[in-house]
């Protein structure tokens, strides 16, 4: 295993931390050739971003490193900061999961790509900053020369990824690190992103390293594939060999949970539910955020409904507007115009305690785990808090009784219920949530993007438990997702939104495989597969469409 | 149009602001023992005169009203006469307070300017022996009462080692005062003491935040070397939240320029203030806290405005 | 399958297990000096007077300016008190009021950043204009105008004292009541009929339980130090009672003939104590992680 552009050979890394060492990464050997891209996958924990950070070198003082990586044959493990600061932007250079923050804020995004230039090569700064705009254009940013002297907070995301891939590449290394690149983008900024590296490795010979959790990315992107598990490689191979034929238990569990987007032919189809009275209707409602010229409107004429016992999708990028509809839908945000029925009753002209009655029918789990649940209560206070609400003739045996009952629909053993959220895993935490959305019998079940924060093998658990109980209880639901491989498994019907607007509705089969709109087609298309072969043909036909 | 909607609105805020001040102002006023004609007539005045100044005033009429009046007169930049110097209280200021400025804002730029460096010295430093001594020193700075410091500097410096005089520059003129360097030298280093302490403490966690954020990582995997990384990045964004600060800080200033004035006998606002509270002079008294407050909140709007221009990110409201 | 989302911000690097509240505030040592200065002073000046004892309400003129040594430790002062014990007696005072004014500005300044936070809109917008104007006042121009107009006695101070210090700890609670109102689990609780009280009740307030104690930490050091300069400005407490402030105040005269033992004890005393409750702070803001002064 060497010959490689980066070679690390048996590389350990141990944290040291408030209440003693937590190892990381064990005896991890890999190598990355010149023009090869390598993916390292794993779930969070699994110290796929630590072997990136120790390769650059730039892993954090509390980390201790043994073993051996060498770039091009330079020593990373004992070089001096000052060999390293050579190494680093010139023959290896570093792309990062957080465009948000990646940026220096206060600094040009020209200067900081003619700074990148400036640090290995003797140019003057007018030449460096001639450079800069170049490569702005390399990367596909409209109108270099302007957008040169903007700040990152005047980019989007996808723009702002565009710059630090700029600033990579700027002085043309043998090595490029992707930390999950693409992970906090949109799907269709993702593709862009995608391509964009692709291209960019094809040209020059670049050798890459990317790190990531998402399958479809590793089936776009890769070469080959090392897999990890709590710090170890457990399995090596072709991307084919890996995703399609792996060898390790661990990877084909992994791959089992991955949600797959059908593009092709009508799989498994869930049986749709006859869908009774309308449990929450939306009609023509508008949301303005702010007023005056600072004013955004969030929502315009929205229009949608879920009926009894249906389970509906709200797909949608970021800033669509789905997750405030969700939130009009529960009262929290207030129309400007149009109206909201729950269960028949206008919403807006209901107050005080009819209002609370109303929102009992209700039952509401959020995207973020750690926020969705007061870290200064038991498991079972959380779950008893709706029962204290609306069930204030309770005897304390009683609420005991419901909440052991619901913590087993959930699938949370009883132990748990004296224990605080923070000791829980956070499939653990969106299962409490579950759990409180469920205790008082809800007829609605709003849920905003609820494995989204998720592992892909915690996700499966916690959408199979939902489903379960869905059939089971009979609740409607009002499923808020970016993510349509998961909606198309788990919804009867979708809603697709787009800059505020509904931009087409249907059923979920007939909507994902034969969209309307141009928007939904190109949003479909966005969605990497995790399988290289299809993923392959797919691009195929989109390029030749293109 | 960003721009001139945040300045806009910022000025708006400020003169809400003013207004409060001008209302708690005129309720003080009101609170006074025998009201604003005791306050202007003198505690000598009789009743009868005190009805007919009240009458002549309209201060027999509504609150409201009367606080309408006021406003006028305050916009006219009339604050009364002082019963003690029988001079107009708008002139009075007028003197005074180009002194008390040139001595908050010689204290404010020395604090900032070893404050700064100190700070970020400390966060390249953490937690090594220098940086536990200068925190212990900055708590010690902030604990001190301004003229308990003042007092062991004045012992110091004019008594023992007679460097410099115990009296500041006693000049009618700005620039009197500042032709006379070394007098000013212990009256700013006393008002500069706290302003040190404090915002090095701020500068020291702002540094410490910014040296873990994600853009330092992504210099660094650019080949950047720490000091670059340091004074072309890190420097600036530390620096920001600090000027946000000083808006805060600008009363304290003040507050501290009274004890100043006072100790070296300084002839500026802080003096003239001290004194009319010695002598219950209210039109002084409460034109100088209108004054102040004014002087402040342009204070703060500076700062604001110095931190959008530094800082484009900025938007009015913040908390 | 656990151990996800604690480490979802950074993928691949160990969540970083953190030890109890107060293992973490004890392994600030500056903070752990603080508590024992704070507790050390409170045994000199409520339980010291029964192991030394002195009068402090009767002059002797036959005892003035001693220096220290024999039986009076620390000398006498101008009227004949001894300085220890007088020092004993002033930092009751100092103390109690310090606390006492720290204590009132942080439970006025909750309420009013608790009530503007969550409310939000207008009343927020007013509320805050208020503080605004209230921090553009100089506290020590409020308290000599006061002292122009009235010498308030010891309850009187202490409302005093509070009334122009809650300003910071409004601004502190605004914004934790801002951040915590908006937390899935209270909009969760408001989605499915919960009420405000409850919200307030069980969730923002015991939130923002940690930002209060830090704030009052400070707040009672600020206090503290404002009562110093209280004599100074006039408003002090009446002899024959008196603080650390009044016995500085009082030894200033007596700066210039060399009588260090007036001076220098109940200077230290404020700068000791101060020092100690920021110190508190400091650990406390770290044990608990919340953001506060500086």
């Amino acid at each position: 295993m060497s010959g490689g552009i980066l070679d690390i050979g048996h590389l350990d890394v141990t944290f040291s931390t408030e209440t003693g060492d937590v190892p990381a990464v064990c005896d991890i050997s890999l190598s990355v050739r010149p023009g090869e891209t390598l993916a390292l996958v794993g779930e969070s924990g699994s110290g796929k971003s630590t072997v990136a950070l120790a390769a650059m070198g730039l892993l954090p003082g509390t980390a201790r490193t043994s073993g051996r990586v060498t770039i091009n044959g330079t020593d990373v493990v004992n070089a001096s900061e000052a060999e390293l600061a050579r190494l680093r932007g010139r023959t290896a250079s570093m792309v990062f999961q957080e465009p948000a923050t990646a940026l220096d804020p206060l600094t040009r995004v020209g200067r900081q790509i003619a700074e990148v230039v400036r640090n290995h090569r003797p140019v003057s700064a007018r030449e460096a900053a001639r450079e800069a705009v170049e490569l702005l254009r390399r990367v596909g940013i409209p109108d270099p020369e302007r957008r040169a002297s903007a700040f990152p907070f005047q980019l989007s995301g996808g723009q702002r990824q565009r710059v630090v891939i700029a600033m990579a590449i700027a002085n043309s290394p043998d090595l490029l690190i992707a930390d999950e690149p693409t992970t906090a983008l949109d799907v269709t900024v993702q593709a862009e992103i995608l391509d964009l590296l692709r291209g960019l490795a094809a040209d020059s010979g670049t050798g890459v390293l990317l790190v990531t959790h998402n399958m479809g990315v590793v089936a776009d992107f890769a070469d080959r594939v090392a897999v990890m598990l709590r710090g170890e490689i457990v399995e090596t191979g072709p991307v084919e060999d890996v995703l399609l034929r792996p060898a390790h238990e661990y990877t084909r569990r992994l791959l089992a949970a991955v949600p797959r987007l059908v593009v092709t032919e009508p799989g498994e189809v869930r049986a749709p539910v006859e869908a009774g009275t309308a449990v929450v209707e939306l009609r023509d409602v508008t949301v303005d955020f702010g007023r005056g010229p600072r004013g955004v409107r969030a929502l315009q004429d929205v229009s949608l409904t879920v009926g009894a016992g249906e389970t509906v999708g709200l797909v949608g990028e970021s800033g669509s507007g789905k997750s405030t509809a969700a939130r009009v839908a529960l009262g929290l945000v207030p129309p400007a115009s149009g109206s909201v029925a729950l269960f028949g009753t206008d919403l807006g002209r209901t107050r005080g305690r009819a209002r609370r009655a109303l929102l009992s029918g209700v039952g509401v789990v959020l995207q973020d785990p750690v926020a969705s649940l007061d870290p200064r209560m038991s498991v079972a206070e959380c779950v008893a808090e709706p029962l204290r609400v609306h069930r204030r003739g309770m005897t304390a045996a009683q609420r005991r009784a419901r909440i052991t009952e619901v913590l087993e629909l959930v699938r949370l053993p009883e132990e748990l219920m004296h224990r605080g959220p923070r000791e829980l895993s956070g499939g653990q935490r969106q299962r409490v949530s579950l759990a409180r959305a469920l205790v008082l019998q809800p007829r609605l079940l709003v849920a905003d993007e609820p494995t989204s924060a998720l592992d892909v093998s915690v996700q499966r658990t916690v959408l199979e438990v939902i489903a379960e109980l869905q059939a089971e209880l009979g609740f409607a639901c009002l499923f808020v997702s970016h993510d349509l491989a998961v909606v198309q498994e788990f919804a009867g019907r979708v809603v697709v939104m787009r800059a505020g607007r509904v931009e087409e509705q249907g059923p979920t089969m007939s909507t994902l495989l034969r969209p309307e709109t141009d928007y939904t087609r190109r949003l479909i298309a966005a969605v990497p597969v995790p399988d290289p072969v299809l993923q392959r043909q797919r691009r195929a036909a989109l390029g030749a469409g293109a | 149009m960003e721009t001139v909607l945040f300045l806009a609105r910022r000025l708006l805020q400020a003169l809400a602001v003013v207004l409060i001040v001008t209302v708690v102002v005129f309720c003080l006023l009101h609170a006074l023992p025998g009201g604003p004609a005791r306050g202007i007539l003198g505690p000598q005045a009789t009743a009868e005169q005190i009805a007919a100044f009240n009458h002549e005033q309209g201060l027999d009429r509504s609150l409201p009203v009367q606080y309408v009046y006021y406003l006028g007169n305050l916009l006219q930049g009339d604050l009364g006469t002082s019963f003690t110097l029988n001079e107009g209280v708008s002139r009075l200021i007028e003197q005074r307070l180009p002194k008390t400025l040139v001595l908050t804002v010689l204290s404010a730029l020395v604090g900032l300017l070893l404050a700064v460096p100190l700070g970020m010295w400390q966060a390249v430093r953490r937690n090594k022996p220098a940086d536990y001594a200068i925190t212990t020193l900055n708590f010690i700075a902030y604990s001190t009462p301004v003229y308990f410091l003042g007092l062991v500097l004045i012992l110091l410096f004019t008594q023992t080692l007679r460097w410099f005089p115990s009296q500041a520059p006693q000049g009618d003129t700005v620039a009197q005062v500042l032709a006379d360097p070394a007098a000013l030298v212990l009256p700013v280093v006393t008002g500069a003491a706290s302003m040190v302490a404090v915002f090095s403490r701020y500068m020291r966690s702002a540094t410490l935040e910014n040296l873990s954020e994600d853009y330092v990582r992504t210099a660094r995997a650019g080949g950047a070397r720490q000091r670059a990384i340091l004074f072309r990045h890190v420097f600036r964004n530390s620096l920001t939240p600090v000027v946000a600060m000083l808006g805060y800080y600008v009363p304290v200033l003040f507050g501290g320029a009274l004890v100043v004035e006072q100790l070296f006998n300084y002839p500026g606002m802080g003096l003239l203030f001290w004194s009319a509270a010695q002598s219950s002079d209210y039109p002084v008294l409460l034109g100088c806290v209108l004054v102040i407050s004014v002087a402040t909140v342009v204070g703060s709007l500076l700062a604001d405005v110095v931190q959008r221009i530094v800082d484009p990110r900025v938007k009015v409201g913040r908390a | 399958m656990t151990g996800g989302v604690e480490t979802a911000g950074r993928p691949g690097l160990v969540a970083p297990f953190r030890a109890p509240l107060v293992a973490r505030f004890a392994r600030n040592r500056l903070a752990i000096a603080g508590l024992v200065v704070v507790v050390l002073f409170l045994l000199f000046c409520f339980v010291g007077p029964l192991v030394y004892s002195t009068d402090q309400t009767h002059t002797d003129l036959t005892q003035v300016n001693l220096a220290p040594g024999g039986a009076h430790w620390l000398g006498t002062d101008a009227v004949g008190h001894d300085e220890l014990g007088r020092l004993m007696y002033g930092g009751r005072v100092s103390l109690l009021v310090g606390l006492a004014a720290g204590i009132l500005a942080t439970v006025i300044g909750t309420l009013w950043g608790a009530v503007a936070g969550y409310a939000g809109g207008w009343v927020d917008a007013v509320m805050m204009r208020v503080v605004d104007a209230g921090i553009a006042i100089p506290a020590l121009f409020i308290l000599l105008v006061v002292s122009a107009i009235t010498t308030p006695d010891t309850a009187g101070l202490i409302v005093v004292l509070g009334l122009v210090s809650w300003l910071v700890p409004s601004r502190l609670v605004r914004a934790e009541t801002l951040t915590l109102k908006n937390r899935d689990y209270v909009l969760t609780l408001r989605a499915t009929g919960g009420t405000h009280g409850r919200a307030i009740a069980r969730h923002i307030l015991p939130g923002s339980v940690s930002t209060i104690v830090v704030a009052a930490t400070f707040q009672v050091a600020d206090a503290i130090l404002l009562v110093a300069y209280v004599s100074y400005l006039g408003l002090g407490v009446q002899p024959p009672s008196t603080d650390w402030g009044g016995m500085l105040s009082a030894g200033l005269t007596a700066a210039y003939s060399d009588r260090w033992w007036l001076i220098v004890p109940p200077g230290l005393a404020i700068i000791l104590v101060v020092c100690a409750f920021n110190a508190i702070g400091d650990g406390l803001r770290d044990a608990f992680d919340v953001r506060g002064r500086g």
